[in-house]
């Protein structure tokens, strides 16, 4: 035990000592915080982003007169011009495009004429008003008044999912969990495949530098290899612990900083969502939240961030000591990245079916468990089927563990020629 | 015996790696173990240093069957060495000998010890990439015996040491062995221990097949050749001594002269005054390790 403490310890600290760590540590956060901001500014800040777009529409059907409904970034002008007077209209940029409506028989054209092509959302957002304005003159033709169609218009409906549990009906949001699950499983997926990277890199660089064997005439290579695995897990919970603080600590100031340079307050965040339609299923959202068992997936994501590296760790470990070099992991990687990727793909499919018997499946068996179940748990599973998923986990690790164990100790001291997997298979039975 | 080994055998799928491999190590000696690449002698140090596990045999330590604690008592420099490029050479040693089981009290005082003997104070703060070849070599030997084992295992040490270094690896070889370390020496370079080695095992092809005293090998393979300087008529054949080789060089006749077996060396030097020459030098010509090793194996084949 005090080995594997001594190896973890020197693992941990030979990487944390480094400048890149430092480095990687302390600007990540910021970066990942500006990089929202930058997103956070734009997406709240449309009208100063987009330059608002007028419009001049030049209907000769007469139907669409002051009808079309201005928006924030669309604001639509009406007047009868010539082809060559739109042309200059354009060529001096008051305008950012010419709709010109007209009637042939029963057909009603409509042309846009702009100095750019007009990107899709424009070019939709102009369509549904022009959709609007027919569905309702078409109403209207049918006998219905103004005052009716205005509230056909309000109606706008929000589903309020609820689920059955032992303890009664809770309040469930699937955004919420949608969201939660996918963080959860996201953070889990690069955990183990950034870490367990560094693992085989940690055991291939022990090989090149022929320190091995110097290593385990003082220490058995099993001990070696969890000594390393536990100190790069401690390496990984450093940093991720770092993040987590100083995005929290970052975000606030940053928020600040971009609603100050966009020039917003808070009452006009408010008011754009209200535009958008979308404040209403914010707030359900934030209530969903509060409705999820947070005690229980935080505690399970721990349960499954740590088994889930564990379990790749071990195995990415025997790769490295299958090999001399890291171009030579290309073809044992491949079967172990496998899961983790198909895992991640598979992850929609089991948003929308989390009940399903694939999802179930998947989230029993080790190599994908760690993810899949992630996604599933904001969903609700039951007690019995969480138990088993994490006894296999644990079977699954200890399984890795001593697979890749086997591997490890032939492969630390073999040098040349890359090994077959039969020569692998060979070295799990082979004698010490 | 520090290190009493009795019919070891080791097999790696194929190969025969160790057949029947007995012999014993006295303490406080240098005992060389030689043969060819792939003889098997790295199979037989990694089952003394426990990385591997004999087939079948025993291994005795002071006595006591060979058990992991004995991995404190013992030092071992492998054939292919290295040391963490990115650490510093203080935390290098500290480590290691932190592995062989001393407290990181112990470890820093004998760190100080090697750190004033090869004077490298300045060292200590450095990454061992940052160091020249023959530094790092000396911190890889400093690592190798910082714990003060009691059995020193050395795998082709020489390998890759420039001639100072080497001689420096010698001369701490020797003060470590007057200190009372046993030392094992492994190489297939066979000339280079025959000064060095107190005793001997000659390995080929996974068997001992010879072992012993260097002194007493030599007397019992030397084949009654003298090498003799002389000025004047140049020697011939007699019924007495037969003549292998001629040299001459300004002046001076060297042969290399075999004598028949009734003949004792002070006999042979009364026969040669007898002759018209003047006699520089007169020298019994001992078999080196390899003439040794190369009778051992032609005789082992005869006996097949």
């Amino acid at each position: 035990m005090h080995k594997i403490w001594l190896i973890c310890k020197r693992e941990y600290v030979s990487r944390v000592m480094k400048k890149s760590f430092l480095l990687m540590t302390l600007l990540s956060p910021l970066l990942i915080v500006v990089f929202y901001g930058i997103i956070f500014y734009f997406s709240f800040n449309k009208d100063i982003s987009d330059a608002q777009k007028t419009i001049l529409v030049n209907d000769a059907t007469g139907i669409f007169e002051n009808r079309l409904e201005s928006t924030n970034s669309i604001v639509f002008h009406y007047k009868s011009i010539e082809l060559a007077a739109a042309k200059r209209e354009l060529n001096s940029k008051k305008q950012y495009a010419i709709l010109s409506i007209t009637q042939q028989d029963s057909v009603i054209n409509y042309q846009l004429l702009s100095n750019e092509q007009p990107s899709l959302s424009t070019l939709a957002a102009i369509e549904g008003k022009i959709e609007k304005v027919l569905k309702d003159k078409h109403l209207q033709g049918k006998g219905i008044d103004a005052g009716i169609l205005k509230e056909l218009n309000a109606i706008s409906v929000h589903i309020a999912t609820q689920k059955n549990t032992q303890s009664g009906i809770e309040k469930g949001d699937s955004g919420a969990t949608t969201i939660i699950g996918f963080i959860g499983a996201f953070l889990i997926y690069f955990f183990i495949f950034l870490y367990g990277v560094q693992v085989m890199k940690g055991v291939i660089e022990e090989k090149t530098n022929r320190i091995v064997e110097v290593i385990i005439s003082s220490v058995k290579p099993f001990q070696l290899m969890l000594g390393k695995i536990t100190g790069i897990a401690m390496v990984g919970f450093t940093q991720f612990s770092i993040w987590v603080i100083l995005v929290g600590l970052l975000s606030g100031p940053v928020a600040s900083l971009v609603m100050e340079l966009a020039n917003i307050d808070a009452s006009a965040i408010a008011n754009s969502g209200k535009e958008i339609g979308a404040q209403s299923g914010k707030l359900n959202m934030l209530a969903g939240f509060s409705q999820i068992n947070i005690p229980l997936i935080l505690g399970l994501f721990i349960f499954y961030f740590i088994g889930g590296y564990l379990f790749y760790g071990a195995l990415f470990a025997a790769v490295g000591s299958a090999v001399d070099n890291e171009t030579d992991t290309q073809q044992f990687m491949f079967p172990i990245t496998m899961p983790l990727i198909f895992s991640i793909a598979i992850a929609q499919s089991v948003i929308n079916e989390p009940g399903s018997q694939l999802a179930l499946w998947l989230s029993m068996i080790p190599f994908s468990s760690p993810i899949i179940m992630m996604i599933r748990l904001p969903f609700g599973v039951p007690t019995s089927e969480i138990l088993a998923s994490m006894a296999c986990m644990v079977a699954g690790f200890l399984a890795t563990t001593w697979f890749a164990g086997r591997i490890y100790r032939i492969g630390i001291l073999t040098y040349g020629k890359k090994p077959s997997y039969q020569e692998l298979v060979k070295w799990l039975f082979r004698k010490n | 015996m520090i290190i009493q080994i009795d019919q070891l055998n080791k097999r790696y799928q194929q190969h025969q790696a160790l057949k029947e491999v007995s012999l014993s190590v006295k303490e406080g000696s240098i005992f060389g173990l030689l043969g060819p690449n792939g003889a098997g002698k790295t199979s037989l140090i990694r089952i003394l240093t426990q990385i591997t596990e004999a087939d079948t045999g025993q291994i005795l330590f002071e006595g006591e069957p060979l058990n992991p604690s004995h991995i404190y008592q013992m030092g071992y420099l492998p054939e292919e060495r290295g040391l963490y490029k990115k650490m510093t050479v203080k935390d290098q040693l500290l480590y290691f000998a932190e592995l062989k089981g001393l407290s990181n009290k112990q470890a820093k005082e004998k760190l100080k010890y090697w750190v004033d003997k090869f004077d490298i104070r300045s060292w200590l703060n450095k990454k061992v990439e940052e160091l020249s070849k023959g530094m790092q070599q000396k911190i890889q030997f400093i690592a190798t015996v910082i714990h003060e084992p009691k059995l020193l295992i050395l795998d082709e040490p020489f390998s890759g040491f420039d001639p100072i270094n080497a001689q420096l690896l010698v001369d701490e070889i020797l003060l470590l062995k007057s200190k009372g370390t046993s030392i094992i020496f492994s190489t297939h370079r066979m000339d280079s221990v025959e000064l060095l080695c107190d005793h001997i095992a000659l390995i080929n092809q996974s068997e001992k097949i010879l072992d012993g005293n260097v002194r007493e090998l030599q007397q019992a393979f030397k084949k009654n050749l003298f090498e003799v300087k002389y000025t004047g008529q140049t020697l011939f054949n007699t019924d007495w001594m037969q003549v292998i080789e001629t040299k001459e060089k300004d002046g001076y006749t060297s042969q290399l002269i075999h004598i028949g077996l009734h003949l004792n060396p002070n006999q042979f030097l009364q026969q040669l005054l007898q002759e018209p020459i003047g006699i520089v030098s007169f020298q019994e010509k001992l078999p080196s390790m390899e003439d040794i090793f190369i009778s051992a194996v032609q005789q082992k084949n005869l006996n097949k």
